[in-house]
């Protein structure tokens, strides 16, 4: 049999594997959580919770499947920093059998060829675990900071950040499929300024506008970026004041752009000492 | 001349050229054909009753537009028995991007045996066999996917299918989702990457021909800069353009 081809006939009877987001209501808002296989970006302005969730899903992973997990550790690629580790420690005492923090490998990318280089040598990684668990989440925090500071807008230097965008996408997605990975990666958002569009004039997914914090927003990198991420969920914040009229609460919501297997939706969350979690939809 | 006697012309040897046809039995033949009905009634009608076999149509459009949706949809609608006025065929589905989700193909599958029941439950009754195929995963069974993860999987794959379907003549259409994704990266020389892609139309345009089956090829899109403003066209270039027969944008409004 040549790469690539195979029958879809095994599957048939499974719906396709996902990882729990450490929260019954995001699970059911996203159909059973994030789909192994894919690659999942999740966008937002800072301080949305884009990270936060990311801390809680390389948490998630160690579960056991019978609880929505992978029984499986994972490989954290930060471009921004510092590395949240104490944030990650707080989430992670939990009653475990194993201190999580073993089976959470991280790294540090600073630059796009830096990431396609880690990506490259990621494949030992995926291949021979160090530990007895595989590891099948990989999580990119965040893609645009790679790419905000070394590139002009002048057309040259946009082929070629197109061109890194494919390559990048491309390896994430193959070890998404060869080692039944879920991959992760988060985005910036850009001010939409006019009253175009999205980007370039061009309406991307489920909505005509994004709004966070009162600003009309979209996630950054472009139309090329966008065709490399199979889903896109977007992560808004709204601070508003509270019924006392005094003090602020801030209000998030997580909102499905595009999915090949999930409808325009949205759902509120709030992120807690506990972690991120959903907050049932009235009725 | 009559009719019968402008067809019983091309029973006999047409002079000189061997396998020609007069462009009248085209036409009656191409009058014949089915279309695959994309479920959308106006879209059908933009494309002349569906998809066409024998034909390359390519569908381009912004991320989140609905490109593997219908690619999906195609799969399986391209499955609906003679009976209920379908082809009754099989699918070949390319995922070059990782997109195709089997639990939305089951979906797919549901809400279109739903509406055969609906429609054309007065056809059905005379086909007792008809209720055990219309099973959503003996349509999922009837899906061949092939997932691959370079452009040169995709052309291995590609050269593959031409064994595959003299195996498997029931397969009426192949998708290719997308046809762009590995190739656009990484190609310093572009008349390369045109010559590939050029030779990977004319194969899937001889398999149309061949086996009188559709090829779907969804495509990504980019914004071209003309004349101080961005337009919106169809990804893989100029050259590219020519490898189709029907192209079609989808855009949101």
């Amino acid at each position: 049999m040549l790469p690539g081809i195979e029958p879809l006939n095994p599957l048939l009877h499974l719906p396709a594997q996902k990882l729990t987001l450490g929260c019954p209501v995001l699970d059911r808002f996203l159909r059973g959580g994030l789909p192994v296989g894919s690659v999942t970006e999740i966008a937002g302005e800072s301080a949305a919770g884009k990270t936060q969730l990311c801390l809680q899903l390389l948490l998630a992973a160690l579960l056991p499947p019978s609880r929505g997990g992978l029984s499986a550790a994972s490989l954290f690629i930060h471009s921004e920093f510092p590395f949240p580790l104490r944030r990650l420690r707080a989430l992670s005492s939990s009653p475990l059998a194993t201190d999580p923090l073993d089976h959470i490998f991280v790294a540090a990318a600073h630059s796009p060829d830096d990431l396609l280089s880690l990506l490259a040598t990621a494949d030992g990684l995926l291949a021979r675990p160090p530990t007895h668990l595989p590891v099948r989440l990989i999580v990119v925090d965040s893609i645009a900071a790679l790419f905000r500071s070394d590139f002009d807008n002048n057309p040259k230097d946009l082929k070629k950040r197109s061109f890194l965008f494919f390559k990048i996408a491309a390896k994430l997605k193959e070890q998404a499929r060869r080692f039944g990975s879920v991959v992760v990666v988060t985005n910036q958002v850009v001010d939409v300024i006019g009253s175009e569009e999205g980007a370039n004039g061009q309406r991307v997914g489920n909505y005509a506008s994004l709004w966070s914090s009162g600003r009309r927003v979209c996630p950054a990198l472009g139309l090329s970026w966008a065709n490399c991420v199979n889903t896109r969920l977007f992560l808004s914040r709204k601070d508003e004041v509270a019924d006392d009229g005094v003090s602020s609460r801030t209000r998030r919501w997580m909102q499905v752009v595009f999915a090949p297997h999930l409808p325009e939706a949205s759902c509120e969350f709030v992120i807690v000492r506990e972690g991120v979690s959903g907050i049932e939809p009235q009725r | 001349m009559s009719e019968t006697s402008r067809f019983r012309s091309t029973e006999g040897s047409h002079g000189a050229l061997k396998g020609a046809q007069t462009a009248w039995d085209m036409l009656s033949e191409e009058q014949m054909q089915k279309h695959i009905t994309t479920g959308c009634e106006e879209l059908d009608a933009i494309l002349g009753g569906g998809i066409h076999c024998k034909e390359v149509t390519e569908v381009g459009g912004v991320p989140g537009i609905g490109k593997t949706q219908l690619g999906i949809q195609l799969t399986v609608n391209v499955q609906i028995p003679v009976e209920c006025g379908g082809l009754g065929g099989k699918a070949v589905y390319i995922d070059t991007e990782g997109s195709f989700m089997v639990e939305r193909a089951h979906q797919i599958a549901e809400g279109c045996i739903s509406d055969l029941l609906d429609n054309t439950a007065h056809r059905l009754k005379d086909f007792p066999a008809c209720p055990e195929r219309l099973q959503p995963n003996s349509f999922l069974s009837n899906i061949f996917y092939f997932r691959i993860c370079s452009y040169t999987e995709q052309i291995a794959t590609i050269n593959y299918l031409e064994k595959f379907l003299e195996e498997q003549k029931d397969v009426k259409i192949i998708v290719v989702d997308s046809i762009t994704f590995h190739f656009r990266q990484d190609f310093d020389d572009l008349a390369l990457r045109t010559r590939v892609l050029s030779g990977m139309s004319l194969k899937l345009m001889s398999f149309a021909k061949k086996y009188s089956l559709a090829v779907v090829l969804l495509n990504q899109v980019t914004t071209k800069f003309v004349e101080g403003s961005f337009h919106l066209t169809l990804a893989l270039g100029d050259t590219w353009s020519h490898a189709c027969t029907n192209r079609i944008i989808l855009q949101s409004v």
